[in-house]
């Protein structure tokens, strides 16, 4: 003791210290034996990949892959950090498509994903077809980044329209008749009721739940292929002055409760405060499960077109799965993003738990997407999206949609002031300028890259 | 510290190496100081020094890193949505101190009256939501505000008559603010009250005593005694207040789901930050963003306690 005479309260802390050091230092290092690693943001995902791969696992021994759920907004930062510091980066990541772009930041030499391009082009004897004219090309526009793909669709998201098909029947109102927006915007004002009942589930302050989609159909969008901004053309300022009246002034047909999914939206769709909601392929589980009550009073249609004869869908939502660089066996990650993204067993145990059909047109054929579905009234809902799935707009991407999409719901709010004050009083120079400054925005931010 | 400094010969007989009692007298300071200095120099300071270099770069990773110089900075002040975050952020600071100083002071002077009945309990309740976390805090209010169908609308309509069902506290831009600062005052009322009632707990009894024999009447007795009393505290509370409003973050990001609100209308600094650095991958502006920021703390902090005296009197 007398060696150390600073007390015994010191040394307590300094043993431990050494103690607590020596322990770490004695830890094995845990074996790992884990092949792929994978992340996945959506839970119903990860369900049906755990069911799925003991089968992949079977087929090549010694292989373990490891699927890890992480929520969607850690997921965004986590990967970005992983790929930047280059230290826990997954083999294969599932993303969401509004964060897709922007992590195709920088050189491509330094974008985090590999180049699947020449993979989907591939063709030989045995696939006279490459996998990429198998699929939707829609759907790769939005993992595109100067013109090389680097992430595989996982769906096609065609949205139709999900009605209480009870209360349109009560309100006089014949789905079939509405085929396009004007007809169905006259049947709505004929039936909404402020603050009692609204035609649609419209959002007032998020682009992203009803502008964003009635702004793809008509065939604009954030950025053209070549990533350039042109989210204030003609095409977004008629987007716009059609969408905004919808939502704001004196009749407006819509109204946003409770976002995608949650009790107050379940609530205000069975009290019939919301007749109608956009419905991608996606929601129709998501409704399904959170309104169980509405079973056999639930219909789906398809979107009203824009002009006579326009498409009559569009889309929203979708996710990527990407092979990381950090990836040291890439045929085999490829072959799992084949199998879970490609089988048609995958495929079809996937419908029947999510009710999302695949991109893959060679899987399109499948009994499964015939079923009589009971709780929309027996309507084969998988044949009705895959009629759909040619028809969904190209959406073009660019490391700043996340900015983007942020402006286009400024610009929004803006109109929807705007027009709250005015009326149509200058409103289409209003929305020309508002526009024009949003998109001058995101330019500034692409002009900065020195890339 | 004396008992460590008295050298004991029968250590250095007994041992005969009087040189290593000594090298280690000397060193066993910096041994003991070692394990803070390393881990703050790793992971407090080097980021700091790193951020700032990074504030000059445009940055995609480690390996890209392209020069700059002041255009991070340029663009940032030229920037719409960095100016509405400021805004925002100002606005939040303003009333969030505005109104939680005075209703934390006027609960801790309640609650500190001897003849308050269940006054333990009440502090307890009033501190309670601190132990919440932000996270939980911004869910719980998330779904209070829900328009048509949330306790918020449901209890203000039954009180307010003309009170809108309908009212969007948290997608109509003009009452995005008012609800994280109502958010903020559940949240961090109680949290003062405690320091205040520390404070005033410390004020000399007497010095009231004296005060009433002079026929000082209540708001007299507060001015002259209890004001000057906490005034320390007070100055304390102001300045982690105001700083800790300039840093907020979690609440809008829960509350607003993970943006900036309708028209950006719940866009903080440090969201914009986050977004910037985490969700676009742009370090190098978010580090010019935190630089700002921090920058401004500073001159925000030094104005207050030269307003209320303290830098003058060196007391913090």
């Amino acid at each position: 003791m007398n060696l150390f005479p600073f007390g015994k309260a010191a040394l307590s802390i300094f043993v431990l210290t050494l103690l607590a050091g020596l322990w770490l230092v004695a830890q094995p290092a845990p074996h790992k034996t884990t092949t792929l690693t994978y992340w996945t943001f959506a839970k119903p995902h990860y369900e049906a990949y755990q069911k799925a791969l003991p089968a992949f696992e079977k087929a090549h021994p010694g292989v373990t892959v490891d699927l890890e759920l992480v929520s969607n907004t850690a997921l965004a930062s986590r990967l970005q950090a992983a790929l930047l510091a280059n230290v826990d980066v997954p083999d294969l990541c599932e993303v969401e498509i509004g964060q897709a772009g922007s992590l195709f930041r920088g050189p491509q030499k330094d974008i985090g994903f590999s180049d699947l391009t020449d993979r989907l082009m591939q063709t030989d004897a045995s696939h006279p077809v490459s996998l990429y004219n198998q699929m939707v090309k829609a759907r790769f526009s939005p993992y595109t980044s100067r013109g090389r793909i680097y992430g595989l669709p996982h769906d096609v998201h065609p949205i139709q329209l999900a009605y209480r098909r009870d209360l349109f029947a009560k309100l006089g109102i014949d789905p079939n008749s509405l085929k396009t927006w004007d007809e169905f915007v006259a049947a709505g004002r004929r039936v909404t009721v402020p603050g009692e009942r609204y035609m649609i589930q419209f959002s007032d302050s998020d682009a992203g739940l009803g502008m964003e989609a009635c702004l793809l159909q008509r065939g604009g969008g954030y950025f053209d292929p070549q990533g350039h901004c042109i989210m204030d053309n003609e095409t977004a300022v008629q987007a716009m002055h059609w969408y905004v009246p919808l939502v704001a002034g004196k009749h407006p047909i819509g109204k946003d409760i409770g976002g995608v999914s949650s009790q107050f939206l379940t609530q205000a769709v069975e009290n019939g405060y919301l007749l109608c909601m956009l419905c991608p392929d996606w929601r129709c589980k998501l409704i399904e499960e959170d309104m169980p009550r509405l079973k056999g009073k639930m219909a789906l249609m398809d979107l009203p077109a824009a002009a006579p004869g326009g498409p009559v869908t569009s889309t929203w939502g979708g996710t990527m799965l990407g092979i990381t660089k950090h990836c040291k066996n890439q045929e085999l990650a490829w072959e799992l993003a084949k199998y879970f993204y490609t089988d048609p067993a995958q495929l079809e145990e996937r419908y029947r738990t999510l009710e999302i059909i695949p991109p893959f047109k060679g899987a399109w054929n499948l009994p499964v997407f015939q079923e009589p579905h009971p709780y929309w009234q027996d309507q084969k809902i998988g044949a009705r999206y895959i009629a759909l799935g040619p028809q969904v707009p190209f959406q073009y991407t660019s490391p700043a949609i996340v900015t983007a999409k942020n402006k286009l719901s400024e610009a929004m709010v803006a109109c929807i002031q705007y027009y709250n004050i005015h009326g149509e009083t200058g409103f289409e120079p209003f929305i020309r300028a508002r526009l024009g400054r949003s998109a001058n925005e995101v330019r500034a931010l692409l002009n900065r890259d020195p890339y | 510290m004396s008992t460590t400094t008295v050298v004991n010969p029968s250590v250095q007989s007994e041992t005969g190496s009087p040189r290593w009692f000594t090298l280690q007298h000397k060193l066993a300071p910096y041994l003991f100081v070692a394990p803070f200095l390393l881990i703050f120099l790793t992971f407090g300071l080097w980021p700091i020094v790193k951020s700032l270099i990074l504030a000059f770069y445009a940055t995609n990773g480690p390996k890209s890193n392209v020069f700059v110089g002041w255009n991070n900075f340029r663009f940032l002040f030229a920037d719409q949505s960095f100016h509405r975050a400021v805004w925002n952020t100002v606005v939040y600071a303003f009333w969030s101190v505005v109104l939680q100083l005075p209703l934390a002071l006027g609960l801790a002077m309640l609650l500190n009256q001897s003849w308050l009945r269940g006054r333990n309990f009440l502090r307890l309740a009033f501190f309670a939501p601190n132990l919440l976390g932000q996270v939980f805090v911004g869910v719980l209010f998330s779904v209070l505000f829900v328009p048509q169908y949330g306790l918020v609308n449901r209890a203000l309509h039954a009180l307010i008559p003309g009170f809108a069902l309908d009212t969007e506290w948290l997608t109509n831009p003009a009452w995005v603010m008012p609800a994280l600062v109502l958010t903020s005052l559940w949240m961090y009322v109680g949290f003062n009250m405690i320091y205040f009632l520390a404070a005033l707990q410390a004020v000399d009894q007497d010095q009231y005593e004296a005060a009433m024999m002079d026929g000082a009447n209540g708001w007299q007795q507060f001015r002259a005694v209890t004001l000057p009393g906490i005034r320390p505290v007070a100055v304390f509370v102001l300045v982690t207040a105001t700083i800790g409003s300039f840093q907020l973050f979690e609440l809008p990001y829960i509350m607003l789901n993970n943006s900036g609100g309708p028209d950006n209308s719940g866009l903080t600094i440090v969201s914009y930050l986050y977004m910037n650095g985490f969700m676009t991958g742009d370090l190098g502006y978010a580090s010019a963003v935190g630089w700002v920021l921090a920058l401004g703390l500073l001159a925000v902090s030094l104005l207050q306690m030269r307003a209320t005296g303290t830098w003058k009197e060196g007391k913090v």
